[in-house]
C-alpha cells in the first residue's frame, strides 16, 4: 500500500476539509482521560486516541434504534444516509466493521440501512501506542495496528503521521489533497515499525497467559458441558451490557407501531442473554435457562462466527470485561472452561 | 433501493376454521409473490407485528396464498380475530425449500403433527403434481383429538384419490372420541410396515417439537440414513434475512440456512428440539 506523511500543521489543513466532507467524527479524551468518539464542533480538536474509543463504530451503522419501514406503504422511500468520516478508529473496531459487513452485506439480502451509510463513510484509523489492560486482540489474530478494512490509517510520529491508504475511496482522498501529504521515507517507515512492535510485544505479553494452543474452535468445542460455565455465570444479572458494547453484536428485534394514517416499523438492538430472545410464539424456549444464554455469546462468538465466516466473531476490545457490572473477565472465563 | 423491511400488502379472501385453534386465512399479495414449498414468509398483523409461517397451499397456485396458523401467541391470536377483507402484510419468501428434483425418482414418507400439517401439504401438493417424478408418497399425520386434524377430508379421501398407486395416507390421533374408528396413539406408532425402502427414500418431518424428535428417531431407527431425513425447524424466525440473530440453532441461522435442514446437519446442536 501507498505511504505518505503528513505533518501536524498540514493536518489542521487536511481536518478543515474533511469537516467539509460531511459530518466528521473524531477521537477526544475527556477529563477522566477516556477516549470518546464525537461530533468535531463539540469536541474542539482532534486527540490521537492511542487506543480503542469508549464505544465501538457499530452505532454508526447500525443505530441503536431506526426506523426500517413504513407501511402501507405507495411508494418505496429511498434512504439516504449523509457521508460521515470516522477519524480515530482502532484495528480491533476495523476487525468489528468486517464481521458486520460479512452479517449485513454478504448473502441473499442486504441490509439497506447499513449498505448506505458504510458507502457514505471515511474510515480512518490510527495505530494503537497506549494499548489498556484489557486490550487482547492478539489473542484474536488482530494486531494493535491496523493492516485492512481502513480507507486511511495514521500512525502518529514527531511531527506528523505516516498515512497509510487503504482503498480507493481513501486514495481519492489523498489525491483531492496532494499538497498535503508528502511520500512518506523510509526513516517514517521504520520508525513506526518499531514503534508497532513495542505495542504488539505489549499486548501480546498481557495476553500470554491466555492464549490457547491452537485456535479457539477447537479449544471451546470441546467445553460445552464444562460445569466451569455455572460458575462463571453466577454474577451475570442480565443487563445485557457486554452485547450492545459490543463491536460485533449485530442481534435486533423488529417492532410495529402505529403513527397517525400508518404504521412503522422500528429495529431495536436486542440481546441473547434476555431469557425470551429465543422464545417461539407456541412458547417454547431452546434457552431457558440462563448458562445456557451465557454460553451462546461464547460459542456464537468463538465457534459459530468462525464457521460461517472463517474468523473470530470476537475483536479482543475488551469493552465487555470493562462494561460488566458482575465483573466478568472474558478472558478468565476462557482460560478456565477451555483449560488454556 | 429494494427495502426488506417492508411489507406487501395482501388482502385476506377467506378465513377457514380447521380446528378449534387453527384457521386457515387465504390472501391475496398485492404484488406476486413466488415461493417453493417449505420457504416461509413474515406475516404483518397491522400495527403489532410479524409471525413467521409456511404457506400451506400449492406453489403453483395463482394469485393467493394460503397460510393455515394456530393460534399460540400475541401475533397468531390477532390474527384470529380477522376477518374476510381485512389487510395482513407479508414479506418474502424466505430460506431453503424442499429440494423436489434431488428426490426424483424415490419413495416419500412424510409425517406430520398438529399444525406441522402448514407447510406439508404445500409439499403433498407440489410433490402430487409431478407425481410420476417420484415411486411413492406415504403421508402420515397424528393430531391431539379427531377434532385437532387439520385437513381432515383431504388427508382421508380427496389425497388418496390423486393417485390410489402411488399414494397412502395414515391418520392417527392421541385420544379417540366415540365416533373415531381410526388408529389411536401418537404418529409415530402409524409409521410402521411403511412398506418403503429406507436406504433409498426421503423422510420429511414437520411438527410440534416433542412430536419431531420422536418421529427423527423412529426413522432413524427404520434405517433412513440422517441426510435423506428433512426437518422443518421451528424457532423464533424474526428478521427472515439471517441478520436478528433470534433463531439461531447452532451456526445456523434457521431463517435463511433452514427452516428445512437434513438431520445430519443439525443433529448435534444445543436446544435441537427445544
Amino acid at each position: 500500500m501507498e505511504a505518505f506523511f503528513i505533518t501536524d500543521s498540514d493536518f489542521v489543513s487536511f481536518l478543515s476539509w474533511l469537516e467539509k466532507r460531511g459530518d466528521l467524527f473524531v477521537t477526544t479524551r475527556d477529563e477522566e482521560d477516556c477516549v470518546k468518539i464525537k461530533p468535531y464542533a463539540e469536541a474542539g480538536e482532534f486527540q490521537y486516541p492511542g487506543v480503542r474509543a469508549v464505544q465501538p463504530l457499530k452505532p454508526f451503522f447500525f443505530t441503536m434504534l431506526e426506523e426500517v419501514a413504513q407501511y402501507p406503504s405507495a411508494e418505496e422511500k429511498t434512504y439516504e444516509a449523509k457521508p460521515f468520516t470516522i477519524l480515530g478508529a482502532a484495528a480491533c473496531d476495523l476487525r468489528g466493521i468486517e464481521a458486520l459487513d460479512k452479517v449485513f452485506l454478504e448473502g441473499d439480502f442486504k441490509d439497506p440501512f447499513y449498505e448506505e451509510k458504510r458507502a457514505k463513510s471515511l474510515l480512518i484509523s490510527c495505530d494503537c501506542t497506549e494499548p489498556y489492560e484489557t486490550c487482547f486482540c492478539t489473542l484474536m489474530g488482530i494486531r494493535p495496528y491496523p493492516e485492512k478494512t481502513f480507507d486511511i490509517n495514521l500512525s502518529m510520529l514527531e511531527g506528523g503521521y505516516v498515512v497509510e491508504v487503504g482503498s480507493d475511496k481513501g486514495k481519492q482522498v489523498i489525491d483531492g489533497n496532494k499538497s498535503l501529504f508528502k511520500p512518506a521515507t523510509d526513516n517514517h517507515l521504520s520508525q513506526r515499525q518499531s514503534l508497532r512492535k513495542e505495542v504488539e510485544a505489549k499486548v501480546e505479553g498481557q495476553s500470554k497467559q491466555y492464549k490457547p494452543s491452537g485456535s479457539w474452535q477447537d479449544a471451546i468445542a470441546e467445553a460445552f458441558e464444562d460445569p466451569g460455565w455455572e460458575r462463571n455465570v453466577e454474577t451475570c444479572v442480565e443487563c445485557g451490557a457486554c452485547l450492545f458494547i459490543c463491536p460485533t453484536c449485530q442481534c435486533f428485534l423488529l417492532y410495529d407501531e402505529k403513527l397517525k394514517d400508518r404504521y412503522e416499523r422500528l429495529r431495536m438492538w436486542d440481546a441473547c442473554v434476555y431469557r425470551n430472545f429465543a422464545r417461539v410464539g407456541g412458547g417454547a424456549n431452546p434457552r431457558p435457562r440462563l448458562v445456557e444464554r451465557f454460553k451462546h455469546r461464547y460459542y456464537h462468538k468463538l465457534d459459530y462466527f468462525p464457521k460461517t465466516y472463517g474468523f473470530e466473531g470476537c475483536v479482543g476490545c475488551g469493552r465487555c470485561i470493562v462494561a460488566c457490572p458482575g465483573k466478568i473477565d472474558m478472558r478468565e472465563v476462557l482460560k478456565e472452561i477451555c483449560k488454556v | 433501493m429494494k427495502n426488506v423491511y417492508t411489507p406487501i400488502e395482501a388482502k385476506i379472501l377467506e378465513v377457514i376454521d380447521e380446528t378449534p385453534t387453527i384457521k386457515t386465512f387465504v390472501v391475496e399479495p398485492r404484488e406476486e409473490i413466488k415461493f417453493k414449498a417449505g420457504q416461509f414468509m413474515e406475516m404483518t398483523v397491522p400495527g403489532l407485528g410479524e409471525a413467521p409461517f409456511t404457506p400451506s397451499s400449492s406453489p403453483s397456485q395463482k394469485g393467493k396464498i394460503d397460510f393455515t396458523v394456530m393460534k399460540v401467541g400475541r401475533v397468531t391470536e390477532a390474527l384470529h380475530e380477522m376477518t374476510e377483507g381485512q389487510t395482513v402484510g407479508l414479506r418474502g419468501p424466505f430460506g431453503t425449500e424442499y429440494p423436489l428434483d434431488k428426490w426424483k425418482g424415490k419413495e416419500i414418507l412424510i409425517v406430520g403433527g398438529g399444525v406441522g400439517g402448514a407447510p406439508l401439504r404445500a409439499l403433498f401438493l407440489a410433490l402430487t403434481e409431478r407425481i410420476n417424478d417420484f415411486k411413492k408418497i406415504l403421508y402420515c399425520y397424528g393430531a391431539r383429538t379427531p377434532a385437532d386434524i387439520v385437513y381432515k377430508d383431504q388427508i382421508q379421501k380427496e389425497w388418496p384419490a390423486i393417485d390410489p398407486r402411488q399414494i397412502e395416507t395414515r391418520l392417527t390421533v392421541d385420544e379417540g372420541d366415540a365416533r373415531w374408528k381410526g388408529n389411536v396413539g401418537v404418529v409415530t406408532t402409524v409409521v410402521e410396515n411403511i412398506g418403503l425402502d429406507v436406504k433409498t427414500s426421503i423422510g420429511v418431518v414437520c411438527g410440534p417439537p416433542i412430536m419431531m424428535k420422536f418421529a427423527t428417531f423412529k426413522l432413524v431407527d427404520l434405517g433412513f440414513p440422517d441426510e435423506a431425513i428433512y426437518l422443518s425447524m421451528e424457532k423464533n424466525m424474526s428478521c427472515g434475512i439471517g441478520k436478528c440473530g433470534h433463531c439461531m440453532l447452532g451456526q445456523y441461522m434457521v431463517c435463511k440456512d433452514g427452516p428445512v435442514l437434513t438431520y445430519d446437519l443439525i443433529k448435534d446442536k444445543p436446544a435441537l428440539w427445544d
